[in-house]
């Protein structure tokens, strides 16, 4: 029969509950049951098993490193067996209460022992004089498990409740509780609970109440897919396969079950377990999946793959089954997780995942994995770490542990031969999928932002203005992955898909005939990489390096390609457009970033290929018009940054105007908060308060926070004084003076640079359009008042003294002089704090001007 | 004719004066600038902050119109702050806001009503005069814009019995001559301690009132004898305070 051909059973001990373990090689299998000897296979030899005598009774868990393994029993014993010459060599630690499971780090050296008492201790297998003690359990722990890295621990309470543990401090400290995800289960019962960490180190699963694996991704705390198992009892194990391409389950109604965990779907099920299965361990390499019962059974079961789905168990390591995976390149602004592990990152736009073999793997995980895994295998050193090279005692790298899984590697080697970073191309204003969420736009005329409904997408619209719009949601076959939204209509575009070519969408609020939304679909393989809408254009910029700009009724109007590239994102504002693209390979390795702005309306460009000033390791946020129709960019180090003079060619400049690390909510310490960019307006800069690690808002949307504009002119430190003094000790109002006037003239400086720039701004502005009468107000004013501060600034020089006579007068000649009357106000002043020279010579720098001597420009 | 109200200002009128404080609010919806007998009113814009008076602002919440942004000390973390500092000093109040430098030497320096004490930029860690009513307005009209409003309540009822305890603590050192520091007392408190203390005082007074009876006869006595002396300021004061 071909069924005995393929298990070989083994009665591995006397029938009761018996449990197994491979060695991390897979060469050998260990067993141990209620008797008092383990047994250890040798894989692929039929030969009777070697056996340690004297053993503990009633064993209960055992783990397996390289050349040792650990036992746990019911007397509370943990003891440490060697594998060379199959002696017991120690025992680890005692509980006072049964062992009900251990677990070992994937390193080997330290071992998690779950037992009837609340605290789990971790006990070093080298020195079991070193130990961590995790206390806040509340209920006895029925499973403990290590994450892929080692690092964090999950244990399974019998009250239902994991808890995830940190070790990688001293003291190890509880990171989260998770409550719903397992069912509450005696310690000593059949069915498990425990937390199965998916090889990629994202995501781990947990068998449910209702009998399903329910997968969580780690990151975020979210659920993700489940497995529906349906098996009629409790769930008594479940184990991933090495690459996490397969998931194998058993409950106590006699099945086992493979399945895929990319589709979630059944591959295999076996009714013919003649016990209930308690263990199950894949071998590492091979296609075998062995387990033992409680009846003292063990079985190999060799080909249990059916040989048509073999090819998944050859993959390298395969993502969990994620809503949205989130190194999928969804709209590029991507909160890319790095898949090797490294988990204390924050997820942040790494320029080097585009292009990295293994995010292909991903995006082209619908081809046939065979090919797609030949190429990549032969792209790469040929070291043999890619699994089942050559099979024989080969592991796949998911074993390794986080340093040596696939990204991490194939970076190492990637740094032999230069290949140039390129900035990842985002859509402004969105964010990454988190759990099946996300936002596709967020700017101060509203939101938009769609769920993930499995086949399709739900987009909601909402604006903040409720009278002027009405929201709006809708169902979205085509699942629409950028958008943009204005006062006048939404821009939504997607991928293309199958046989569908990617298309743009538009739909404006409100026309006065029928509504006339129209959609344009882009050649056959070309995809968006980022939209833009504005009162009088559409601009999509392509894969293909085309900029694309239709009018609002969806004529197509310019089509050119763009030279820097692949592009990154574009932004337009009425008839400007502004388009980003990537350029020649800067000093770090990394593309500079070029943008081009260009009048679409008149055809003429301002500025080509100029170069958008990043600091080296930064990359770009977000790039917005404000509402006065100047360029910003917002960078990594949390920069906002302006362009001046952009409508001269040749002459535009970056001009920071706020640096949020040294705003005084951050520089009085104690706060870990970042701000994610929304906008520009009223000369204020818009944003989100995100606090702690968080990168991107989430759901419900937090509320806007306005920050005037501040140019870093002195660090953070000058103002913590004042902040003392602001403190709640205040004991008095003595104020150290000098403090204050050095206080007082920094505030001056600061705000006749943050004016003039304002002017200059506004000035550049208003001589390339047709000023209205209001901004010609504005700009008066604005000159004005920096005429105003200079003569602030010329008192306090006057009252500081005679010597200050020289600062004094450089200050009168920066003077405008806009009315005419301000030189007259300076001598003035001079006069009322009786510097008589002073006011002699600002007399004949007025009488000079007058006669256009002196134009304020010397040689 | 008197009128039947205890002196000073009713909880009401106190409530109604807070009205004027200037809130911040997220409109959610246009609105031209208003041309009030308080002065225009900020053309609204959203979603770009506006401060408005505070009845605007309830007025509009009411209306769904608008989210009032709640001052900054009117926070969990800033009230735990203030309750903590009111419970370890137990003899004197939290301070006020420190007063903006004035705009010019000319000019008066700000007072409550006018100054922005309860906008999204006041200080974090102060009361202003106004706290408690505006406090409770809020947490009545626009408790939804709160983070924790039941947090809110609970300490805002924290502060005002710690506060209001110190004020009757005080009156223990109320004697002729005995004195309380009131710095930073907001404008509810005074109204409500206002009966309680002025009570207290003029009842003191009556039982002292003898022994004043007997001193003035002795100075008079003093005075016609031709002792001038030193207890001439003393008599002017009673008599001012008598009155």
């Amino acid at each position: 029969m071909a069924l005995q051909h393929q298990i070989r059973s083994r009665q591995a001990h006397t029938p009761g509950a018996t449990f197994l373990s491979y060695t991390p090689n897979g060469k050998k299998l260990i067993t141990v049951g209620i008797d008092n000897y383990c047994r250890i296979f040798t894989t692929g030899s039929d030969e009777e098993p070697a056996t340690i005598d004297d053993c503990q009774e009633n064993n209960t868990a055992i783990a397996a490193g390289n050349g040792f393994f650990i036992t746990g029993s019911e007397d509370g014993t943990v003891c440490k067996y060697s594998l060379e010459n199959n002696k017991l060599e120690e025992v680890l630690v005692r509980t006072s209460l049964p062992v009900r499971d251990i677990a070992l780090s994937p390193d080997g050296n330290w071992v998690a022992v779950a037992s009837d008492e609340l605290v789990v201790k971790v006990v070093n297998t080298q020195d079991m004089t070193k130990i961590l003690y995790l206390r806040d359990q509340t209920r006895s722990v029925k499973h403990v498990s290590f994450d892929t890295s080692g690092t964090y621990l999950a244990v399974s309470c019998t009250d239902g409740r994991i808890l995830i543990y940190s070790l990688s401090s001293e003291q190890p400290e509880m990171i989260k509780q998770l409550e719903g995800m397992i069912k509450s289960i005696d310690s000593d019962a059949e069915a498990s609970s425990k937390v199965l960490w998916h090889p990629d180190g994202r995501a781990f699963g947990t068998p449910t109440p209702s009998r399903d694996i329910q997968v969580m991704s780690w990151s975020d705390w979210e659920r993700q897919k489940a497995f529906t198992t349906g098996h009629g009892g409790d769930i008594t194990s479940a184990v991933w396969s090495p690459n996490g391409a397969l998931l194998a389950t058993t409950a106590s109604d006699l099945s086992l079950c493979l399945w895929e965990t990319k589709t979630q779907k059944l591959l295999k099920k076996y009714d013919d377990v003649r016990a209930t299965i308690l263990s199950m361990a894949w071998h590492p390499t091979e296609n075998i999946l062995s387990y033992t019962n409680n009846d003292g059974e063990l079985f190999i079961h060799t080909d249990i793959v059916p040989t048509e789905h073999q090819g998944l168990l050859q993959l390298s390591i395969q993502s969990a089954p994620f809503f949205h995976d989130p190194t999928e390149g969804t709209s590029g602004n991507a909160g890319a997780k790095l898949a090797n592990g490294a988990k204390e990152t924050i997820p942040h736009r790494p320029g080097r995942r585009q292009r990295t073999p293994d995010s292909i793997n991903d995006i082209l995980g619908d081809l046939s994995e065979d090919e797609a895994m030949d190429d990549f295998v032969i792209d790469d050193d040929g070291a043999g770490y890619a699994p089942n090279v050559n099979g024989h005692g080969k592991r796949t790298n998911g074993h390794l542990g986080a340093l040596a899984s696939p990204n991490g590697k194939r970076r190492a080697f990637g740094s032999s031969f230069f290949r140039p970073e390129t900035h990842e191309a985002f859509q402004p204003g969105s964010t990454p999928w988190r759990g099946n969420r996300r936002y596709l736009c967020l700017n101060l005329t509203g939101f938009v932002w769609t769920v993930s409904q499995e086949t399709h997408n739900t987009i909601t619209v909402e604006f903040y203005d409720r009278e002027f719009h009405r929201d709006f949601h809708f169902t979205d076959p085509f699942q629409y992955d950028k958008a943009c939204l204005n006062e006048n209509g939404a821009l939504f575009s997607c991928e293309p898909s199958g046989d569908n070519p990617a298309m743009v969408y538009y739909r404006p609020h409100e026309t006065w005939t029928t509504r006339t939304d129209w959609r344009t679909n882009l050649p056959a393989g070309e995809s968006v990489t980022a939209i833009a809408l504005s009162d009088s254009y559409i601009v999509v910029t392509t894969s293909a390096n085309y900029v694309r700009i239709y009018t609002l009724f969806g004529i197509p109007w310019r089509v050119y390609r763009q030279k820097a590239s692949p592009a990154v994102t574009c932004a337009a504002w009425r008839d400007y457009v502004l388009t980003i693209g990537n350029g020649p390979v800067g000093g770090d390795g990394k593309c500079h970033l070029l943008y081009t702005i260009e009048n679409v309306k008149r055809d003429e460009v301002f500025q080509a290929e100029d170069i958008v000033a990043l600091t080296p390791n930064s990359t770009l946020s977000n790039v917005f018009f404000s509402d006065a129709g100047d360029p910003y960019i917002y960078d990594s180090t949390g920069v906002l940054l302006t362009l001046l003079h952009w409508r001269s060619p040749g002459q535009a400049r970056w001009v920071p105007l706020l640096d949020t690390r040294l705003l005084p909510r951050l520089s009085g310490g104690g706060k870990e908060e970042s701000y994610w960019p929304v906008a520009v307006a009223q000369r204020k800069f818009h944003c989100i308060i995100l606090k702690g690690a968080d990168r991107y808002p989430y759901f419900p949307r937090p509320i806007l926070s306005e920050f005037e504009f501040q140019i870093p002119l002195s660090s953070p430190s000058d103002s913590k004084n004042k902040n003392k003094r602001e403190e709640f000790d205040i004991s008095d109002d003595e104020e150290d003076t000098t403090t204050t006037k050095k206080d007082d003239s920094r505030t001056l400086e600061h705000s006749l640079i943050l004016t003039t720039t304002l002017f200059t701004q506004l000035s550049s502005t208003l001589s390339h359009t047709r000023p209205t009468s209001s901004q010609r107000q504005k700009l008066t004013e604005l000159e004005v008042s920096i005429d105003r501060i200079l003569l602030q600034l010329l008192g306090q020089e006057c009252m500081a003294g005679e010597e200050h006579g020289m600062k004094a007068l450089e200050i009168v000649t920066l003077m405008r002089d806009a009315n005419g009357r301000m030189l007259e106000l300076a001598g003035k002043v001079a006069g009322r704090y009786g510097r008589e020279v002073l006011g002699e010579k600002i007399r004949e720098l007025a009488e000079r001007r007058l006669v256009g001597l002196d134009g304020g420009e010397e040689e | 004719m008197a009128l039947p109200l205890p002196p000073g200002l009713t909880p009401p009128e106190v409530a109604f004066l807070c009205e004027m404080e200037l809130v911040t609010v997220i409109p959610r919806q246009r609105l031209e600038g208003l041309e009030l007998l308080g002065g225009p009113s900020p053309p609204l814009n959203p979603p770009h902050r506006a401060s408005l008076p505070l009845w605007l602002a309830l007025l509009l919440k009411r209306q769904r119109r608008a989210n009032i942004l709640p001052p900054p000390w009117l926070t969990t973390l800033s009230l735990t702050a203030l309750l903590d500092h009111e419970t370890e000093h137990a003899e004197s109040f939290s301070p006020p806001p420190r007063l903006p430098p004035a705009p010019s030497p000319t000019t008066l320096p700000f007072t409550p009503p006018f100054l922005q004490s309860s906008t999204a930029e006041a200080p974090p860690d102060a009361l202003p005069y106004h706290w408690l009513e505006l406090g409770e307005m809020l947490l009545e009209g626009a408790s939804d814009d709160f983070e924790e409003p039941d947090v809110v309540r609970r300490l805002l009822r924290g502060l005002r019995e710690v506060r209001m305890a110190k004020l009757r603590r005080g009156v223990e050192v109320l004697d002729a001559a005995g004195g309380l520091q009131m710095n930073g007392v907001g404008g509810m408190e005074l109204s409500e301690g206002r009966a309680f203390i002025g009570g207290v005082i003029d009842g003191l007074r009556k039982i002292n009132a003898s022994r004043e009876q007997a001193r003035r006869d002795r100075d008079r006595e003093e005075r016609e004898n031709g002792f001038g002396g030193t207890a001439d300021d003393d008599y002017d004061d009673d008599e001012m305070d008598m009155r």
